[in-house]
């Protein structure tokens, strides 16, 4: 049987996702996360007195923290499951690539566990993050 | 291939289950509660847990480590981690085999054929851990990557059987070794889609070769296709060798029914297939059973180069006396 066909017979036979209402719940809880984090934000300046360029250093400090702590209790992964991109995509996501490797290769040490394989999946986001920023200043450089 | 064994019968088994299976409805031996059962980590636990269930099975015979012949072990980690490192604690001629899901069924035809020697008692074990294999095969433990529909579950425990020459009511009665089968599907979310090619032509092989219809099995069950994948192989099998399959079960499926998990496709490893043997369908009053292991045979390396993924199958057939 030719690959083709195969599909066809799969796509018929296998579970659909139901995208539309993943991107409404991810869409929902990513702009309820955007809101909570500009009160924060607000609350800092406003009520606190910070600068408001620190007070959005913060409040993504504040981000990576809370999620890296979910992840370490190990329910993060449950609140993703319902969440989807909607917390995915967020810093949080971010923090929990780093955590969750880091825990995943605690018990082969702190050098050739945590540390070689902490930044498994969220080197690439580094590098190619160094990458684009560079080129995207040699534009407005040169602009 | 199908080997035909005059003198191999599954003398007795002991199965063991891990944390997310307790709520699963067929009966075990043992249900832990820790995954990592005083272990550092969730390797060296699932080597622990092979231990136990081996030493429990001759405990359970009554029997000595002299009256064994030969272990037989495979498991999901690399390099078969868990099976060597449960190994070096008996004194035992060991043999290590790999195919996946495949392993247990691999391990009978293995065993039943020694059994053709001098060998008397073998002892058949497999374990998967799904904290060790999420590790090795798709993402870090922690990792919130979202689960497709298709998406298996990897079950957690370790079962171990013992193959005898003696006779008992349960007879390996012929075995087939499957052939590698690469249709150039490579979604690795989709397992059961991947295997079910496999499945279906040692399916086909196995009735071939022994001349036999597919209503003379009372029951085909597979190991870990999912409910989506036993879908996809009934209609492959129509399609592509004109048989018409009513009699398949698949011991994912059937474990993880009635569970939370429910919103995936089902369990998959190695470890499926014979706890749901064990545990229910050798209660049920079926005579002839089919069982086929599905192994899907890629790698995090393979599927990172871009490869599709192939897999292997491999069947028994069983007659259940009563």
């Amino acid at each position: 049987m030719k690959l083709e066909e195969y599909k066809k017979i799969v796509n018929k036979n296998s579970g659909k996702e139901d995208k539309f209402k993943n991107v409404f719940i991810s869409f929902i809880i990513g702009g309820f996360m955007g809101l909570l984090c500009q009160m924060f934000c607000t609350f800092l300046n406003k009520e606190i007195g910070i600068k408001i360029e620190d007070a959005s250093m913060y409040t993504t400090i504040m981000l990576i923290v809370v999620s890296s702590i979910f992840t370490g209790f190990g329910f993060f992964d449950k609140v993703v499951s319902f969440a989807k991109c909607g917390l995915i995509v967020p810093t949080t996501g971010f923090a929990h690539a780093m955590t969750s490797a880091a825990m995943d290769h605690k018990s082969e040490g702190i050098i050739k566990g945590i540390g070689s394989n902490m930044f498994k999946l969220a080197g690439s986001i580094i590098i190619y993050g160094i990458i684009v920023a560079f080129f995207l200043a040699l534009i407005k450089g040169v602009i | 291939m199908t080997l035909e064994f005059k003198n191999a019968y599954i003398k007795n088994n002991y199965t063991l289950i891990g944390r997310n299976e307790h709520k699963i409805q067929i009966k075990t031996d043992a249900n832990l509660n820790d995954y990592y059962d005083e272990e550092k980590s969730v390797e060296q636990a699932e080597a622990k847990f092979q231990i136990k269930s081996i030493e429990n099975l001759i405990k359970k015979e009554k029997l000595d480590f002299k009256d064994i012949d030969v272990l037989i072990g495979g498991d999901l980690q690399s390099q078969i981690f868990a099976s060597s490192f449960a190994a070096r604690k008996f004194d035992l001629p060991f043999l290590g085999i790999y195919s996946a899901c495949a392993t247990f069924v691999e391990g009978l035809i293995s065993a039943s054929n020694l059994l053709d020697n001098k060998i008397n008692n073998v002892i058949v074990t497999t374990s998967a851990h799904n904290l060790a294999s999420e590790k090795q095969f798709r993402f870090p433990i922690e990792y919130g990557a979202l689960r497709k529909k298709v998406n298996t579950f990897t079950a957690t425990g370790s079962v171990s059987a013992l193959i005898s020459k003696k006779p008992t009511n349960i007879r390996i009665e012929t075995g087939t070794i499957g052939k590698v089968v690469d249709l150039g599907y490579n979604d690795a979310n989709n397992f059961g889609a991947c295997m079910a090619p496999s499945a279906a032509k040692t399916i086909s092989e196995h009735l071939n070769d022994t001349k036999r219809t597919i209503d003379y099995y009372d029951l085909v069950l597979t190991g870990d296709l999912g409910i989506y994948g036993v879908k996809i192989l009934k209609e492959y099998l129509k399609k592509e060798y004109k048989i018409e399959a009513n009699n398949v079960m698949d011991a994912g499926s059937i474990l993880f029914e009635k569970n939370e998990l429910t919103t995936i496709a089902g369990g998959s490893g190695p470890v499926c297939l014979p706890l749901v043997l064990f545990g229910s369908i050798l209660n049920e009053n079926y005579k002839k059973i089919l069982l086929v292991g599905t192994g899907s045979l890629h790698s995090k390396t393979s599927c990172n180069l871009g490869e599709s993924i192939p897999s292997v199958s491999h069947a028994i057939s069983l007659e259940v006396l009563k």
